[in-house]
């Protein structure tokens, strides 16, 4: 029976998430991070779009609300860490969309941790394989799931004019049904956040305090790399490999960036924090708009080709040759005729140095040699 | 006061003695009783007064015998002058002016009569007063030949009822226990406001509010409103739970025609988290605004027990009028056709029955989007479909949403060994091409006793199909799959009608069904009410 669900999650995999808009695939919080993952980890999966439920959370009941006040109190004297992540489990992943399916395969979002949870414990997906019992991944994830999450939260339905979420959840619904809920969900929001007529501004500056000393925590962890984390089951190499973290901190850094106005607060704290924002441009640009092995049936964007797609894991090997442990990672087709098509071209080059060279009757342009090893760029 | 041109002194007509509008043949009855009063007047007067009026007397009722032979032979000419209303301290009076408006137009002592009925009539229907009373006076002793009118009427004076019982109503789509508060006449305009909490047999619960109004912007039929939160569980036969907020206005309401519109806000959600595939992606919120028309002739002579006559029903539902292209659109037509033949002995009758519906949407993309879950036709159930007049949606033998497509539910990894029971688990998703029919013969048992409560026997056979054409299903469409996908049962049971609804006990056979269908051969109740 595990094989089976195994085998048939393999072949067919569907993501069921809220629509695209602003240039991205989805521009949802919960369901952004889910499709980088995937696309991390280069399975192929089907989109699929539901734009009917933008409260798939409604479930969740005002008896946990209470809770996580008293918890958050709690916290605040004791390390957050743990007890934090735990909160914003239990409330931002109440919501059923996204999920990954098969015809009777679910990973629903507000099972088991998350739909990225369920997908490594069901052996599906698994990038944290090296990572996830580290200490200071697991803390900057719990950063990142709970004083980001709150951010990005509070911007969308409460510090801006709401236009965004509008075209985010509401866009597809008749305008009577969309405005409740719109309003309904405000209200849900500034109770979770704990945001009421006395405490707004209290809270308003203790959010954006903790985003702003979370970005700084992250472009400080980041530096130059292309990853957040380093694999460290090979001791000797440091090799950056996206993991979950990458994918939830890119997702929230690509909402911040392009689906919230440009009048926000939190999109212009992100923005100073420049390598943070080099490293979601240039991500997005590898992953989301270059084209991909599975059918993308909303995207219009044309899908880059050439050098991004050899650069996808850059690999600052120091010490050893590329390590035999990792994962083999099977090249696109595209990525194999531009690399025959770049052969020839290289050969034709070289041939035609020749020819030159040889009918010419030398020169002392040896320099010509070095040159053309131009062509091997890969930096672009 | 000339009385000889003034034939009708005075004609009460009491509600009690007013039960047909029979113009014609009441005249005669009233004049009767009205001359047995003046009779039984004359009678007491005669005690009292000396003899000598006794001549004076026996003038009067030859005069008034005159009159009645003239009137009953000949047609009276006569007018109304005034119509007077009396004892409404709420209701307005433009109201009651609307219901007695044909007294005016009469031109003839018959026609008064039979406009009086009429109008008596009217104002008893528009239940808010106790007693309703017209009088025909005469008109003033300068006009001849005309009648003053007067109405009297007596409000009630506890406007507020309630009660309790077994109803169906066509938004619950099966009969349920309701209890319902009535407010009459608040605001004078005959207006009846209710408000209703009902409950029913496969876990709907409604609560709705509504007003009627006899009198709106000068159209002819009474109009209605009604807010309804309505809640429908089908987790266990669909996964998916339905929440609808609706409103709901009854433009067009006469014996054979209505036409309504509803416009209702509808959220499916799946608390259990078990669907399958198709239910999920249709879950979520969702705007209905359709038009429905239905179309209705009963010319059975019992909608329990129909041994005589036919009964056609029509109804036609457009979905998505509405100004945001957002909303559900579809176009939903159901059709259902009765003939009951009596066969002459021991009360035996043949029913035939034959009902079909079709769901198909409309717009951009029509022919790749699926049809909307709740809308769809479903069929099975426990009730007859002898008594359920009103499209396909039973066959007895099958359980409810028993039979059409269907798919598995989600499979969760246990780790306990019991996986047998969750594979069998599967979602009916209902279907948009509905066919159902069915030949029922019923007849009397030998028992007078069980003759007289009108327990009686029948033998049945239901056959029906219910397949999917949208998503382009339509295109893998043909007649031979469409035979195939026809489902069939027959069977011979007792049924028991009581005065609340119809029991039967049945023993069913199921001739033909497929591999997924939850049908079972065996003896089942079953249950109807008359609609």
């Amino acid at each position: 029976m595990d094989e089976a669900i195994q085998s048939e999650q393999q072949q067919h995999l569907t993501l069921v998430i809220r629509k695209a808009c602003f240039g991205l695939p989805t521009a949802c919080p919960s369901c952004l991070p889910v499709y980088i993952y995937l696309k991390f980890a280069n399975v192929p999966f089907d989109l699929s779009y539901n734009l009917t439920f933008p409260d798939s959370d409604h479930f969740l009941s005002i008896e946990s609300t209470k809770d996580k006040e008293k918890l958050l109190l709690l916290s605040t004297s004791v390390n957050f860490c743990d007890v934090s992540l735990d909160l914003q489990h239990l409330c931002s992943l109440a919501d059923q969309i996204p999920y990954v399916d098969t015809d009777t395969y679910v990973a629903y979002n507000n099972e088991k941790g998350g739909v990225i949870e369920s997908l490594k414990e069901d052996n599906i997906v698994n990038l944290d394989a090296g990572v996830q019992n580290l200490p200071e991944w697991v803390s900057t994830m719990a950063m990142i799931n709970s004083w980001l999450s709150d951010a990005i939260l509070y911007e969308l339905w409460v510090g801006s004019d709401g236009s965004s979420a509008h075209k985010i959840y509401y866009s597809d619904l008749p305008w009577p049904v969309g405005k409740l809920l719109y309003l309904k969900q405000v209200h849900n929001v500034k109770q979770l956040l704990g945001i009421s007529k006395e405490t707004a501004e209290r809270r308003e500056e203790e959010i954006y305090r903790r985003a702003t000393m979370a970005y700084q925590a992250l472009s400080t962890k980041l530096g130059e790399e292309s990853f957040f984390s380093d694999n460290r089951q090979v001791p000797t190499c440091y090799i950056f490999l996206p993991t979950s973290l990458d994918a939830f901190f890119l997702g929230h850094a690509l909402i911040t960036l392009y689906a919230l106005p440009e009048t926000s607060v939190l999109r212009g704290k992100l923005l100073e924090q420049a390598n943070l924002v080099k490293y979601a441009d240039k991500l997005k640009a590898e992953f989301l708009d270059a084209g991909s092995s599975s059918p993308d049936p909303s995207s219009s964007s044309v899908p880059r080709r050439g050098p991004s797609n050899w650069g996808k894991f850059r690999v600052p090997v120091t010490n050893c040759s590329k390590p035999k442990g990792q994962p083999k990672r099977e090249r696109t087709q595209e990525e194999k005729s531009f690399r025959r098509k770049a052969k020839y071209f290289l050969v034709t080059q070289m041939v035609a140095v020749l020819v030159f060279l040889s009918l010419l009757g030398g020169s002392d342009d040896t320099e010509v040699d070095a040159d053309g090893d131009d062509g091997f760029d890969y930096d672009g | 006061m000339v009385k000889e041109d003034n034939p009708i002194s005075q004609v009460d007509e009491d509600e009690d003695e007013k039960e047909s509008s029979n113009g014609g043949e009441e005249e005669e009855e009233d004049d009767f009783d009205e001359d047995e009063d003046e009779d039984e007047d004359e009678e007491e007067e005669e005690q009292q007064l000396p003899v000598t009026s006794e001549s004076r007397m026996r003038a009067e009722r030859a005069r008034m015998e005159g009159i009645f032979h003239r009137i009953s032979s000949e047609r009276v000419p006569l007018r109304v002058h005034d119509v007077l209303i009396k004892g409404n301290n709420k209701t307005k009076e433009s109201l009651i002016e609307a219901e007695v408006e044909a007294l005016k137009n009469a031109t003839s002592v018959q026609e008064l009569l039979q406009a009086a009925t009429i109008a008596n009539a009217r104002l008893q229907k528009l239940d808010i007063f106790d007693s309703v009373n017209i009088t025909l006076d005469s008109g003033p002793p300068e006009l001849p030949g005309t009648s003053n009118v007067i109405v009297q009427v007596v409000e009630s004076k506890n406007p507020l009822t309630g009660d309790i019982g077994i109803f169906t109503k066509p938004e619950a789509k099966s009969w349920s226990l309701e209890g319902s508060l009535k407010l009459k006449n608040l605001f004078g305009y005959g207006d009846l406001w209710d408000g209703s909490l009902s409950y029913g047999w496969d876990q709907t619960s409604e609560v709705s509010a509504g007003v009627s109004l006899p009198r709106f912007m000068r159209l002819l039929t009474p109009v209605m409103a009604r807010v309804s939160l309505l809640s429908q569980d089908w987790l266990k036969f669909s996964s998916y739970k339905e929440q609808a907020l609706g409103l709901s206005l009854g433009l067009l309401s006469t014996k054979n025609h209505d036409l309504a519109y509803n416009i209702s806000w509808r959220t499916l959600t799946d608390p259990s988290q078990m669907a399958s595939k198709s239910i999920r992606r249709q879950l979520g919120h969702g705007l209905l605004s359709h038009l429905k028309y239905t179309f209705k002739i009963d010319r059975r002579n019992s909608s329990l027990r129909p041994t005589r006559g036919f009964a056609f029903v029509s109804t036609s539902q457009l979905g998505g009028i509405f100004p945001d292209y957002r909303s559900l659109r579809f176009i939903r037509q159901e059709v259902d056709l009765r003939y009951a033949l009596p066969l002459g002995f021991a009360g035996a009758a043949l029913n035939f029955g034959v009902a079909g519906g079709v769901l198909f949407p409309w717009g951009n993309g029509f022919l790749n989007t699926p049809a909307s879950l709740p809308d769809r036709f479903f069929l099975g159930g426990n009730s007859s479909p002898v008594c359920t007049l009103g499209g396909p949606t039973s066959l007895l033998g099958f359980k409810t949403r028993g039979l059409g497509p269907s798919e598995p539910k989600r499979q969760v990894k246990t780790n306990s060994e019991d996986t047998n029971s969750d594979t069998s688990e599967r979602d009916f998703l209902g279907g948009d091409l509905a066919v159902t029919a069915f030949a029922d013969l019923s007849f009397d048992l030998p028992l007078k006793v069980l003759r007289d409560s009108n327990i009686h026997a029948h033998a049945f056979a239901c056959a029906g199909s219910l397949t999917k054409l949208t998503e382009n299903a339509f295109q893998d469409f043909s007649f031979q799959k469409y035979r195939d996908s026809f489902r069939s049962s027959a069977g011979f049971g007792l049924i028991v009608p009581t005065k609340l609804f119809r029991m039967e006990v049945n023993y069913c056979y199921i001739v033909r069904q497929h591999e997924e269908d939850r049908a079972k051969t065996g003896v089942q109740f079953s249950f109807s009410s008359p609609l």
